[in-house]
């Protein structure tokens, strides 16, 4: 079996420092966050579970920000131009298309609808972008934009699950949760899994999607809500100034130590680690959220407002998020699900969620790579599908959900830049090149990060399971 | 056309080609006959295909053999069920002229004996070269592909690829065309050694093409794997020990023995102190109170432990710790799941489990009220509510699913969940293919699945018998007689009720229409004569809101008002069988859309047969044969769960694995000594909890050992008992009972409890929380309301079960995340604060007392030296930096308004030892059972 894979009943038995009575004054709990002493008095024993470790071969990118476009983005208002599906409108779909297929709400009979958006190339390598998305399209050259993604499942739940954990329905682990179950993070004081959210409402399907299935519940994704405390009870109590609650820090691991002592169980002295870890926590995160600290041009380049949650803080928090040695970032933002009623037409409601994510989504990348940092995080954008080359018949302009074709787009360290990847057919319904599964994907995402998909395993029921199931390449087309 | 030029049956000098499209699935097989009555031959083709007569046979003399009436005289004839065979009795010649030219050539070509071949015999002609060239890869011990090819019936169900022949359709079938090398996604096989001859190939095509009959007396022989938990228990002989030990159960001299062999020794009783703890913990899931703690130290009859054991068993506490269990492997929640994740009412069922536990349901009767309750004689309420064990599916409430989808998801998931909670098998492994190590192929599976493939789904109303005696039902029948006459009172007004609304409609400021929801606001923008049912709904449910509807009719207030008055009767979801079983299929490669062959329910061959006097078993045929004392599984299967329970880990560690890909049993015969002691004391789980409890291995001190670490660092061999973080829910329950604030009240609804702000943002609809005020604040956390897709937090971080799929064990993780919740979370700091007062309150006023009290009230032990020097520089520490700062004082006891000087000193103590108690309900200990 995999080297890196462990007794999962001995994944708690962590964190043993072998001088487990260093006093703990405030310079000691300063003196957790030097590294050095953790790895030598680590050495007698397993690892936390979340300290870094070595991937199966060298990684291309440290981080990755996965940028979560809930609900499906439309790929043929944004990505995948086709002039013939424009000169096609209004007319039924040929049968040869739709023969045995299943749409969510779509008839059979569904009428075919043009974009009103106009296309133009972009940058040196010509990306077709729409005029929906100009502050990407300023970025094109960064970009790899996958036009040929198909997914299995059309309902938003199961697709989302699909997307995050390669799998349908509930019980598997969660993208970030694989990643930092293989190869940690290299955050001593955040999780090493985060998740944002913005737009009117959270994802569909909830924590499952960042769940971590049958993994060790270390590897879940922890949700950092935007107002308030980031994480949940991060805040103090009532009448506990941070003085006071480091007293209480101290007073609660010099009692575990005593215990220690008499009872000799590890589990003991990760106890203790965990509340020092808790208490650096209660200062980093808030420290981390607090996004006034940035310059009035990063502000501007993002157009983040501090105080003000949106999509735009959420891309700055998440670059904060990888300086800071976070492993897995997803931001979710909603709301993309276009089907044409009133609210969730392709017209306003449109260009008001691409107006949100445009200019934020090109300066993450601008800035990753203005900071040096592009080369190595992994930025995907994406949702949980597409959306059909047939129009909706409702009041307003829509498309339902398409599994079939979409479009994606990665960039950042390993990745090939300024191309697009794969070909529909004229009316944008099928894959005609490189067709790109979901679990190809995800089979890539691991590669770049130095991670074999085909050995982060885990055992459960009997079964080793992968992030790929029993499917997925590396697809070298992405690969710079 | 290819194979035309091997067709033997082509006639090729008779006029050739006919109207007939595929020649290949033409077969006639002459008969031996003595007389013109008997058949003559056997005429076989392929689907779709139409025999034309050119006038009417005589009746009695065509017969079909299956699936199209007799008749006497048939002008066409559709054969569309796959191939079919056609025989006709009389000489062949005299029936030239009745069918079409195509078949004359047949006919003739046949009974010239030119190429006539007999029914190809499978067992004899073909199963001979698959296994000479198939069956190492694709046989009873390997199914690569999910392919077995020894048998014909295993052969048509085909594999991962789908159904390997095409009856009657040699070229069209995978299996011909893998041999021949034709199929673009399988490679030409055999992929080594030398392959099918043509003679053999030849053979195989005919026999397809002859309609691919398996012999009739096929038996598929499940596979030969000899795996030890699929072997019925037998009792073993108890160990002999040499030397002195102690010894209270025979559980004992079995963990004994194997720890001699293992050179080691077990661990010395643990203290009264901590024995008391854990017993409760673990029976009830509450710590010991103070008194419980001295009294139990201070007994000094020999069966004190005894006592202790048996009047925590009667406890109902009993019931709700080990319910909880179940309700895990239940997947027990409040909501639906998926996307919109609204709320469900299930906690009848809740409460049914709790019950059976307190009433010590025999395990076997438990299982089949759960399972088939509904089919039992007479199902009694309690009977029926207990088939909700099934109905903690999830569903899917997202527009635009396809129904069908996710009811054959929530019947793989009964599947499953049945598998592992029962049999400790992984039997959703076989959904798509066979499964790939336990002797379980797909057919199984779907056969399986076919007992619960027939369950109509209805929720029904399940009054307590209070509220039948109180008059609740004939009440609310009144009320709804009343609701019922006004309506039609309504109803003649019909007329003036349009006009008013109408009036109403046209008089609506557009800035009061802007505030209703959506679809309402669509509604009244479409026209009266456009509007849908619903959408007119909508508008007169809004009108009837209005001012202008109630004042002109009074009725809408009165009906409103009755309904109101209505008495809430509770309701649970149930399984209900339906009259005409689903025909079930293999679905292949687990696609629901994607029908393989029938199949009828049926158990996997590997196990125990199933007893049924019916041809068409059912749900409680299935019931009957889980709970059977031959059923090799599931006795071992439970107390290896109860021994996960009590000892940290299984004595078969992959506990929902006994398959043979789980791990071996530590103890193999103390298991199987527990499974037949259990179906001995029929199926009693009170009696194996005190077996287990009782005896000198659970008593164990959990002290870790420097001899153990490097020969058993797992403590498999138990030389010392576990020491355990306890349960999500068990963590606050305990904070809640030693502050004296713990509820006692059993069953009911859920409860909401406060929870920390924002815990709904990262949902799709936030969800209704109305947090509690009074005592249901401090219910036990079993009762907390579970949203699936953003279930309470604090349960969350303590690795409470997400309650999607079933639970059979528990993660215990340690992170920042839980010390975070233990040391902030507001429902903490008010049992800190409780607590504190508690030390005021009861113990005397010395501060050594106090300690003591606080020490034993929270950890049932009384504090070391060294615990009590540091209790007491913390309380210094803590007391003087509060009487500094009086308003951090006031904050941490969560007092508002300006408090008196007088109560100062008062306050200050007990901000202090709310200070103090915050640190002890934090401690390692205080959250593990040692």
């Amino acid at each position: 079996m995999d080297p890196i894979i462990r007794d999962p009943l001995d994944q708690t038995r962590r964190h043993f420092f072998q001088d487990c009575r260093v006093g703990l004054g405030a310079m000691a709990l300063g003196s957790i966050l030097n590294a050095d002493r953790d790895v030598s008095a680590a050495a007698t024993t397993t690892q936390h579970p979340l300290s870094p470790r070595p991937a199966h071969f060298r990684p291309q990118v440290k981080n990755v920000i996965f940028l979560f476009m809930a609900g499906g983005p439309s790929q043929l208002e944004l990505f995948d131009h086709k002039p013939k599906l424009q000169s096609m409108e209004g007319q039924v779909i040929p049968e040869s298309y739709v023969e045995n297929k299943r749409f969510a709400f779509l008839k059979k009979d569904a009428k075919l609808l043009g974009t009103r958006r106009k296309f133009q190339q972009h940058g040196a390598a010509g990306a077709e972008i729409s005029e929906c998305l100009p502050h990407l399209a300023s970025v094109s050259d960064e970009l790899a934009v996958i036009r040929s993604m198909s997914t299995d499942v059309f309902n938003h739940g199961p697709a989302k699950f699909f997307m995050n954990t390669g799998y349908n329905r509930f019980g598997r682990p969660s993208m970030g949760a694989w990643v930092t179950y293989g190869i940690g993070s290299e955050s001593r004081d955040l999780p090493g899994f985060v998740v944002l959210q913005s737009g009117p409402r959270g994802p569909r399907g909830g924590s499952p999607n960042w769940g971590s299935g049958f993994l060790p519940t270390t590897f879940q994704g922890v949700p950092f809500r935007n107002q308030g405390q980031p994480i949940l009870n991060l805040a103090n109590p009532q009448g506990i100034n941070r003085d006071r609650q480091q007293q209480f820090i101290e007073a609660v691991n010099d009692f575990n130590r005593i215990r220690l002592e008499e009872i000799g169980d590890p589990e003991i002295a990760t106890r203790i680690a965990s509340y020092e870890m808790a208490f650096r926590m209660q200062t980093s995160a808030p420290e981390l959220m607090s996004i006034s600290q940035e310059t009035p041009e990063t502000l501007a380049l993002y157009g983040a407002e501090p105080g003000a949650p949106s999509f735009a803080n959420n891309c700055l928090l998440a670059r904060r998020l990888v300086q800071r040695g976070v492993r897995f970032v997803q931001l979710y933002h909603t709301d993309w699900d276009h089907h044409g009623n009133k609210g969730t037409e392709l017209g306003e409601s449109l260009d008001k969620v691409t107006r949100e994510i445009d200019r934020p989504a090109a300066a993450l990348i601008k800035d990753l790579k203005r900071l040096g940092m592009l080369d190595e995080t992994l930025v995907i954008w994406g949702g949980e599908f597409g959306r059909t080359p047939q129009g909706e018949p409702r009041q307003y302009l829509g498309r339902d959900h398409h599994i079939e074709a979409f479009t994606m787009w990665l960039a950042g360290g390993g990745i090939q830049r300024g191309v697009t990847i794969g070909k529909t057919d004229d009316l944008g319904y099928y894959p005609v090149e490189d067709r790109v599964h979901v679990h190809d994907l995800h089979a890539t995402v691991l590669h770049l990060l130095g991670l074999d998909h085909l050995k982060l395993t885990f055992r459960f029921q009997g079964r080793d399971f992968r992030l790929t199931d029993v499917a997925g390449k590396v697809i070298p087309k992405l690969l710079a | 056309m290819a194979g035309l030029l091997g067709n033997p049956y082509r006639p090729a000098n008779l006029g050739w080609p006919p109207r007939v499209n595929n020649l290949e699935s033409i077969c006639i097989q002459p008969l031996p006959h003595q007389n013109p009555q008997e058949p003559c031959f056997v005429l076989t083709v392929p689907v779709g295909y139409s025999v034309r007569m050119s006038d009417g046979l005589p009746a009695g003399r065509c017969h079909l053999a299956k699936g199209v009436s007799h008749r006497s005289h048939l002008q066409q004839l559709n054969l569309s069920d796959e191939v079919d065979t056609v025989t006709m009795s009389g000489n062949p010649i005299d029936h030239l002229n009745r069918v079409t030219r195509a078949l004359a050539c047949v006919l003739l070509c046949s009974v010239s004996g030119r190429a006539a071949v007999a029914q190809i015999d499978f067992a004899r002609q073909i199963k001979p070269i698959l296994v000479a060239h198939c069956v190492k890869c694709h046989g009873p011990k390997k199914h690569e592909a999910g392919l077995r090819l020894d048998t014909a019936t295993t052969l048509l169900d085909g594999g991962e690829r789908g159904p390997s022949v095409v009856r009657g359709k040699a070229d069209a079938s995978l299996l011909i065309k893998a041999i021949s090398g034709t199929d673009v996604a399988v490679s030409k096989m055999p992929p080594e050694g030398r392959g099918l001859n043509s003679k053999q190939l030849a053979l195989l095509k005919a026999w397809i093409n002859q309609g691919a009959k398996p012999p009739a007396d096929e038996v598929v022989e499940k596979n030969d794997i000899d795996h030890w938990s699929f072997r019925k228990p037998e009792r073993p002989d108890l160990p002999q020990l040499n030397g002195k030990h102690i010894v209270h159960q025979a559980i004992d001299l079995f963990i004994l023995d194997k720890l001699a062999e293992k050179k080691l020794t077990a661990s010395p009783v643990a203290q009264r102190t901590t024995l008391i703890r854990r017993l409760r913990l673990d029976l009830l899931g509450m710590p010991p109170t103070y008194r419980q703690v001295l009294n139990f130290v201070e007994d000094k009859r020999p069966d004190a432990y005894d006592r202790l054991v048996d009047r925590f068993l009667a406890s109902p506490r009993y019931g709700e710790r080990w319910g909880r269990h179940w309700l895990d492997n239940a997947r027990y929640a409040d909501s639906n799941g998926f996307t919109r994740d609204f709320s469900r009412e299930m906690y009848r069922y809740r409460e049914w489990v709790l019950d059976a536990y307190n009433r010590d349901l025999p395990f076997d009767q438990f299982i089949i009220e759960q399972i088939a309750g509904d089919l039992l004689q007479n199902p009694t309420a309690n009977q029926l509510i207990a088939t909700g064990f099934h109905r903690n599916t999830l569903i899917n409430e997202e527009g635009g699913t396809d129904d069908e989808q996710f009811r054959v998801d929530a019947v793989a998931d009964r599947v499953a969940t049945t598998g592992s909670v029962f049999l400790g098998l992984t039997m959703g492994c076989a959904r798509c293919h066979d499964h790939k190590f336990d002797p379980l192929s797909q057919r199984e599976y779907y056969e399986f699945f076919a007992f619960l493939n027939n369950c109509n789904e209805p929720t029904i109303e399940v009054p307590y018998d209070w509220q039948i005696k109180s008059g609740w039902l004939t009440n609310r029948e009144r009320i709804r007689q009343r609701i019922t006459k006004l309506e039609q009172q309504l109803e003649q007004q019909a007329g003036a009720f349009a006009t008013a609304q109408q009036t109403w409609e046209q008089a609506l400021p557009p800035e009061e229409r802007s505030k209703l929801p959506g679809p309402t606001q669509e509604a009244l923008l479409t026209e009266l004569s456009k509007r849908t049912d619903d959408q007119k709904q909508l508008v007169v449910d809004v009108f009837k809101k209005s001012k202008e509807a109630r004042d002109a009719f009074p009725e809408v207030d009165q009906i409103n008002q009755l309904r109101r008055s209505e008495p809430v009767i509770p309701t649970t979801m149930v399984l209900q069988e339906r009259d005409k079983a689903r025909q079930a299929y293999i679905h292949r490669r687990g696609n629901f859309l994607d029908r393989g062959r029938n199949v009828r329910a049926g158990v996997p061959a590997a196990l125990h047969p199933l007893q049924s006097t019916s041809d068409t078993p059912n749900r409680l045929d299935l019931a009957h044969w889980l709970a059977s004392p031959d059923n090799p599984l599931t006795p071992r299967v439970v107390m290896n769960r109860f021994w996960q329970r009590y000892f940290g880990r299984g004595i078969v560690e992959t506990e929902n694995d006994f398959g043979v890909q789980g791990s071996p049993p530590t103890h193999e015969k103390l298991l199987d000594w527990l499974a037949t002691e259990w179906i001995q004391r029929r199926w009693s789980m009170k009696q194996m909890h005190r077996l287990i409890v009782t005896s000198a291995t659970y008593r164990q001190s959990s002290k870790v050992r420097g001899d153990l670490a490097a020969v058993d660092t797992n403590n498999k061999f138990l030389a010392r008992q576990a020491r355990v973080r306890i349960e999500a829910e068990i963590v606050r329950d305990n904070a809640l009972a030693v502050a004296g604030l713990l509820s006692g009240v059993i069953g009911g609804p859920s409860v909401y409890p406060p929870q920390p702000e924002g815990v709904f943002e990262f949902t799709q609809d936030p969800k209704p929380w109305n947090t509690e005020t009074g005592e249901d604040r401090f219910r036990r956390g079993m009762y907390t309301f579970f949203w699936r897709s953003s279930p309470y937090p604090s349960l969350m971080v303590f690795d409470f079960p997400n309650s999607n799929v079933t639970c059979t064990r528990r993660v215990r993780s340690n992170t920042p995340l839980q010390s975070l919740t233990l040391a902030n979370d507001i429902q903490f700091v008010e049992c800190a604060r409780s607590l504190a007062r508690r030390v005021q309150q009861e113990s005397s006023p010395d501060f050594t007392a106090k300690a003591d009290f606080l020490f034993l009230a929270t950890l049932a032990r009384r504090p070391s030296t060294a615990e009590r020097d540091a209790l007491s520089r913390l309380f210094q520490q803590q007391q003087s930096a509060f009487s500094a700062d009086p308003i951090a004082r006031q904050q941490i006891l969560g007092i508002t308004e300006d408090s008196t000087d007088s109560h100062a000193d008062n306050q200050n103590d007990l901000a202090t030892w709310t200070a103090v108690a915050r640190v002890i309900l934090n401690l390692d200990e205080f959250i593990t059972r040692e």
